[in-house]
């Protein structure tokens, strides 16, 4: 025999390891010409092989013809794998699914169960509107079915036919609801339908109110724990709807609460309860609050430390839902829920974090971000060292079958994904309302520092990688980057501070990075930005400069680079340009040097294919040949004769940059500029444009080749000079013993060393003359040192040993009284100057929605890149981007099961629409006749001398109408009034005539305010 | 409602598929990588629920600004178990429960157990029609018809006698023992009344 059967097939595959790829190609090849064999075994057994081959990833697209001839066997075995073939193959797409059509149809209408069963199990994968329209008939007996399997099998296949073809629960929903209601009915059945109910119920919880009492009884005496699930969650979805039914639920809800051993039932429970609305506020206020203090004490123990991580999980989502709308019973569990944020499981921690987003304040702000840090700070330092140990291991390791090996012991390194989604969380927390909780900028500067080192670099060129990854496109350093210039911009108070930062992470970037490697992090573009604009606060321009310069022709980015050109200049105009320092010649050759050198890393950008970094280095190049010309014309001063620097240098390229300091603009203001008369966008600005950018393409960067002038300047010694602090700071650092506060000791695990030590060193600095201040203890000798004993240092030199004075030793407990310690460094450390943050600036006028506001007034102002107003715009664009393997249950929402009359008809919306426009003009014709009679009647009353009243009448009966009121029921109301209005019309004509139109009007409003409920659901969906 | 069911081992070799909504074969694969890259690096004692795996969370949270009930709709629940050398995993909208999916998965493990009369990865393997099968009588068009074990067995057994695993591919050595062991482990009290353990 040749032909293999799957268990061939499988065991093949386990002897070919190594080479899996040729023999799975054999193997469908061997198929192919199998399954067109006559022999039905052949081919059943080749469709059985190509499944399997499909899970593992192979296509099997093309057979499915051969699977409808494998479904019409006649032989149970085979049929099933036919079906089975069907179910795991068949694509939107699949074209042959007409001619099942028939096949389906016998195979339901079979004697056998079993093979009832197939087609019943099958449909949900297949149904299409037609198919699900054309089966409708053969299904619904099935319902009735003697076996109880199949029975609650069509259930859910009905289900699903309505979610394609919504008429199917038309016609299905008397007979699935008869089941319900029979008492008799296999509870297994039973609970089928209560799960389809649960489904449905979401989204039509109006339709399933009549349900509520056999609901109940199920409920409270089934004894089914999956069932009773189901129908407490279908509970919480009427509870809104129908307020009496909470008293009624909340007796066997509690007691289910106190009783129950089953963890899952308990849960949902409290899950019902809170997504009910039962929580909320009612008139029997103490027997609620008694509910809600035990919801809560439960939630909380499943929060807290010890219990199992499950149950820890599902808390939080508990917790998530009740945040929204009782902040204060979540406020309390601060404490458990922070503990979260630290579990080992990330799942837990995302959740969490959800959480703790919505709940941070200025209080706790510092702690939060502070727990954050420390996990970021921990895990990059592990990958930093797997990354040491497993470098080389790494590419073999990478296929597949490479599981990263893991000790326990170590830190996990956290999955970028993870790192990304954690510090954009950071930052959103941190610029919340315009950084209204952030009390100490120092110390935000420097947490966006350390995070600046761990962001994870963008995952393969994020910036053309294909659209799946959108919401990312923004690199997460970039952000990071982009808070550090809003800082600097907004907050002027600490500009200095985060102008060196700046500066540092720079100087950073330049030394940790391999000179051959390009340079990927996006926060260099916000970062140059500030270095350039603030190069007059810069530590030392210079330093800066030249680092800029190595980085340059290793950026890859064309934006970051367009930056870095603009900044150039900038530094090189404050390294220049000033004016009161002598002509020398030391001068003079220095900084020809330094234009030289700017010149050579120009140069090559002159020819980048990015039209903005070729312009702005075109310009700048030739800006600075002309100074350089002009600084060697000038003859340096000598002893005796004073020369001026040339003007150019000191006078024209400085005040290129300086002028209006740059203030933040909303996002929204640019809508507000009016455009000049006479300027016109849609002129070409050239006229053979096209040709131009042709050319511009065909263009090549030249190649990076290190000349001589390249080492010359790369082997300098990398910059010093540029850590603010004394150096001996670093070395007294690390052997600090001191027992330090809470908050430092935080500090220092998540800051790195040097930052730490930087920010010790500006604290001193800042505190010096603070007589309340107690110094760092590592700068002096001694451990128990007081302002005055530093004063008396100070006074009586070092040789006298105060410390041998018996003195009263200092109570830090007690210090707090008369001034702030230590351990409180953050808060009262002294009179906390006001920080004035400035928010953005907008112009007056309407436009884009973002610029309606004024400045600072506005409270939910977000600073630019805060990923929640960045995703709203996002979700706000697109909306209806459906999710992957999302079920689409949508239809079902414009489906009435209540009203039976009303005529099948798939194209509800279109019919709606054109009733709207019927009724639209009926009104016009009606008011206009009501007008007309209302005046014939004025005459009437005015001559009766009677009030009219006609108006009033209709309105209050038009009230009553609108609860009756059904979707869609207008075509029927209104026959219906018609006829009545008839009937009831026996008096004179005039009287009848009147009284239709009442009716008419009333109806026709009626179909009004459908229409816009209709329109407004239509607008949700979307 | 449930969105996928899916088996795979240690290595992420697939041994069960199943979607109920329609996807492409690429797409699945896709899939069911990022979730096993997930699930292998679970620490040992972490909860049984994942965090939605990228292909998921692009077009999931960014809907978590749209109405609560479009979010009914969207797959938001990975939930998993590991058994010996194999993975379970659900997927599932908000309107499942999660415990109780955990359970199902459970449910499901010990349906085989006593199918194949202490299971092991082999017998699934090179009987994956018969994970089909067995799935089918719980779970139909991603609604949950049946969490009774007899009757699912019964239900399995109906369809035709259920293989053994090949005689010469016999002893449970390689990637395959201990299922049906660590399934009965898991689940002491199962006697109609299903309670939580948890671990």
């Amino acid at each position: 025999m040749f032909e293999k059967s799957l268990y061939d097939l499988i065991r093949g595959l386990r002897n070919h390891k190594g080479n899996e790829k040729e023999y799975i190609q054999n193997c469908l090849k061997e198929c192919r010409s199998e399954i067109r064999s006559s022999d039905m075994d052949l081919k059943a057994t080749a469709l059985l092989k190509l499944i399997y081959l499909e899970m593992n990833g192979h296509d099997m697209s093309w057979a499915s013809f051969h699977v409808l001839e494998v479904m019409s066997s006649q032989k149970y075995h085979q049929k099933r794998v036919g079906y089975l073939g069907a179910v795991q193959s068949f694509r939107p797409d699949t074209d042959v699914l007409m001619m099942a059509t028939n096949l389906l149809k016998k195979d339901l209408a079979s004697s056998q169960p079993t093979t009832i069963t197939l087609p019943i199990a099958a449909l949900p994968h297949l149904v299409t509107p037609s198919l699900a329209l054309s089966l409708l008939g053969d299904l619904l007996p099935r319902l009735t079915h003697s076996h109880a399997s199949i029975k609650k099998k069509t259930v859910v296949t009905l289900y699903r036919l309505a979610l394609v073809y919504p008429e199917a629960l038309r016609a299905a929903w008397p007979k699935i609801k008869e089941r319900l209601m029979d008492k008799e009915e296999d509870p297994s059945v039973t609970a089928a339908i209560v799960n389809v109910v649960c489904e449905l119920g979401w989204r039509r919880p109006q339709d399933f109110l009549p349900l509520a009492p056999r609901l109940f009884e199920l409920l409270v005496d089934s004894g089914n724990n999956w069932m009773a699930i189901k129908l407490i969650k279908l509970f919480a979805t009427l509870t809104p709807l129908e307020p009496r039914l909470v008293r009624k639920l909340l007796p066997p809800l509690t007691n289910l609460i106190k009783t129950t051993p089953a963890m899952s039932l308990l849960y949902e429970c409290i899950n019902g309860i809170i997504q009910g609305g039962i929580l909320g506020d009612g008139e029997d206020f103490s027997a609620r609050e008694e509910v809600a203090s035990l919801c809560v004490s439960k939630l909380r123990g499943m929060v807290s430390v010890n219990s199992d991580p499950n149950l820890k999980y599902v808390a939080l989502l508990a917790f998530n839902r009740i945040v929204t709308t009782h902040p204060m019973l979540v406020a309390e569990q601060e404490d458990v829920i922070l503990e979260c944020i630290d579990s080992e499981d990330i799942s837990i921690r995302i959740k969490a974090l959800d959480l703790v987003q919505g709940m941070v304040s200025s209080d706790n702000l510092l702690s939060i971000v502070s727990r954050l840090m420390r996990q970021l700070k921990a895990s990059s330092s592990a990958l930093a060292q797997q990354q040491n140990g497993l470098e080389d291991l790494d590419d073999s390791s990478d296929d597949g079958s490479g599981r990263r090996a893991k000790s326990p012991e170590q830190a996990v390194p956290l999955p970028d994904d993870y790192t990304v989604d954690v510090i954009g969380r950071i930052l959103g927390m941190c610029s919340q309302s315009n950084y209204a909780n952030v009390i100490d900028f120092d110390w935000y500067i420097d947490v966006l520092t350390q995070l600046v080192r761990i962001a994870p670099p963008p995952s393969s060129r994020d910036l053309d990688s294909d659209s799946s990854s959108s919401p990312k496109s923004v690199d997460i350093s970039e952000k990071i980057g982009n808070e550090l210039r809003n800082v600097a911009v907004k907050v002027k108070a600490v500009r200095p501070a985060a102008v060196r930062a700046a500066e540092l992470i720079i100087s950073r970037l330049n030394a940790d990075t391999v000179s051959s490697h390009p340079v990927v992090a996006g926060a260099l573009k916000p970062l140059t930005f500030v270095v350039g604009e603030y190069a007059f606060q810069l530590s030392s321009a210079d330093d800066t400069l030249r680092n800029l310069l190595s980085l340059v022709p290793r950026v890859d980015y064309p934006e970051v680079l367009a930056t870095c050109l603009q900044s150039i200049p900038k530094l090189f105009a404050s390294v220049a340009g000033d004016d009161q320092a002598l002509w020398t010649s030391e001068r003079k050759s220095s900084l020809s040097l330094l234009m030289a050198r700017v010149i050579h890393v120009l140069e090559p950008l002159t020819q980048h294919p990015y039209l903005e970094v070729q312009e702005r280095a075109v310009e700048f190049i030739e800006l600075l040949k002309l100074t350089a010309e002009a600084a060697s014309g000038q003859a340096p001063s000598t002893d005796e004769v004073q020369q001026d620097a040339p003007l150019l240098l000191t006078q024209a390229i400085p005040s290129l940059f300086t002028g209006w300091e740059l203030n933040s603009v909303a996002p929204g203001a640019q809508y507000n500029v009016p455009i000049p008369s006479g300027l016109d966008l849609d002129e070409p600005i050239h006229s053979n444009l096209g040709s131009l950018l042709a050319q511009a393409d065909s263009l090549m960067l030249p190649t990076q080749g290190d000349d001589e002038f390249e080492t010359y300047y790369n082997q300098r010694p990398e910059p010093t000079s540029i850590s603010s602090g004394p150096a001996i700071e670093r070395l007294v650092d690390a052997p600090e013993e001191v027992s330090s506060s809470y908050q430092q000791a935080g500090e220092e695990s998540y800051l790195d060393a040097d930052i730490v030590a930087r920010r010790k060193a500006e604290r001193r600095e800042r505190n010096k003359d603070d007589p309340f201040y107690i110094p760092d203890m590592s700068s002096n000798r001694t451990g128990t040192s007081t302002p005055i004993h530093n004063i008396l240092q100070k006074e009586n030199g070092p040789d006298l040993d105060i410390d041998a004075i018996p003195i009263m030793s200092l109570d830090l407990e007690k210090l707090s009284v008369s001034g702030p310690s230590r351990q409180q460094a953050h808060q009262p450390r002294q009179p906390r100057q006001k920080i004035v943050i400035e928010a953005d600036e907008t112009l007056g006028g309407s436009g884009g929605d973002s610029g309606l506001s004024t400045p600072g007034l506005r409270p939910g102002y977000d600073s630019e890149n805060n990923s929640d107003s960045f995703n709203l715009s996002k979700a706000a664009k697109k909306p209806k981007q459906k999710s992957l393997l999302q079920f689409n249950s949508s239809v079902l929402g414009g489906l009435s099961l209540t009203d039976e009359q009303r005529p099948d008809d798939g194209f509800a919306h279109e019919r709606q629409q054109k009733e709207e426009a019927e009724m639209a003009q009926a009104m016009k014709e009606v008011q206009r006749l009501r007008l007309e009679m209302q005046r014939a009647n004025e005459r009437i009353q005015v001559a009766q001398g009677v009030p009219s009243e006609g108006v009033a009448v209709v309105k209050k009966k038009k009230k009553k109408k609108v609860v009756k009121a059904d979707e869609g029921e207008g075509e029927v109301v209104k026959k219906k009034k018609k006829k009545k209005a008839d009937e009831e019309g026996d008096g004179g004509e005039g009287v009848v005539k009147k009284k239709k139109m009442k009716k008419k009007a009333r109806v026709v409003k009626l179909d009004e305010d459908e229409g816009e409920q209709v329109g407004k659901s239509i607008d949700e969906e979307r | 409602m449930i969105n996928a069911f899916l088996v795979f081992n240690g290595q992420g070799q697939p041994r069960l598929t199943k979607f109920y909504t329609q996807l492409e074969t690429s797409i699945q694969q896709r899939l069911i990588s990022e979730i096993f890259t997930l699930v292998s690096n679970r620490a040992p004692g972490s909860c049984n629920f994942l965090p939605l795996p990228p292909l998921l969370a692009a077009s999931g949270t960014s809907s978590s600004s749209s109405s609560a009930t479009e979010q009914n709709d969207v797959p938001s629940l990975v939930t998993y178990r590991h058994y010996a050398t194999l993975y379970f995993i659900i997927i599932s909208t908000s309107t499942e429960s999660p415990l109780a999916l955990i359970d199902l998965i459970q449910v499901y493990v010990e349906a085989l157990d006593r199918l194949f009369e202490n299971v092991c990865e082999l017998d699934l393997i090179f009987n994956f029609e018969t994970l089909h099968a067995t799935l089918g009588e719980m779970i139909v068009g991603g609604v949950v018809i049946e969490t009774n074990m007899e009757r699912i067995v019964a239900g399995v057994r109906a369809q035709g006698a259920v293989a053994k695993r090949p005689v010469n591919e016999g002893s449970r050595g390689g990637g395959g023992a201990g299922l049906g062991a660590m399934a009965a482990a898991g689940f002491q009290g199962m006697g109609g009344n299903f309670v939580w353990h948890g671990r």
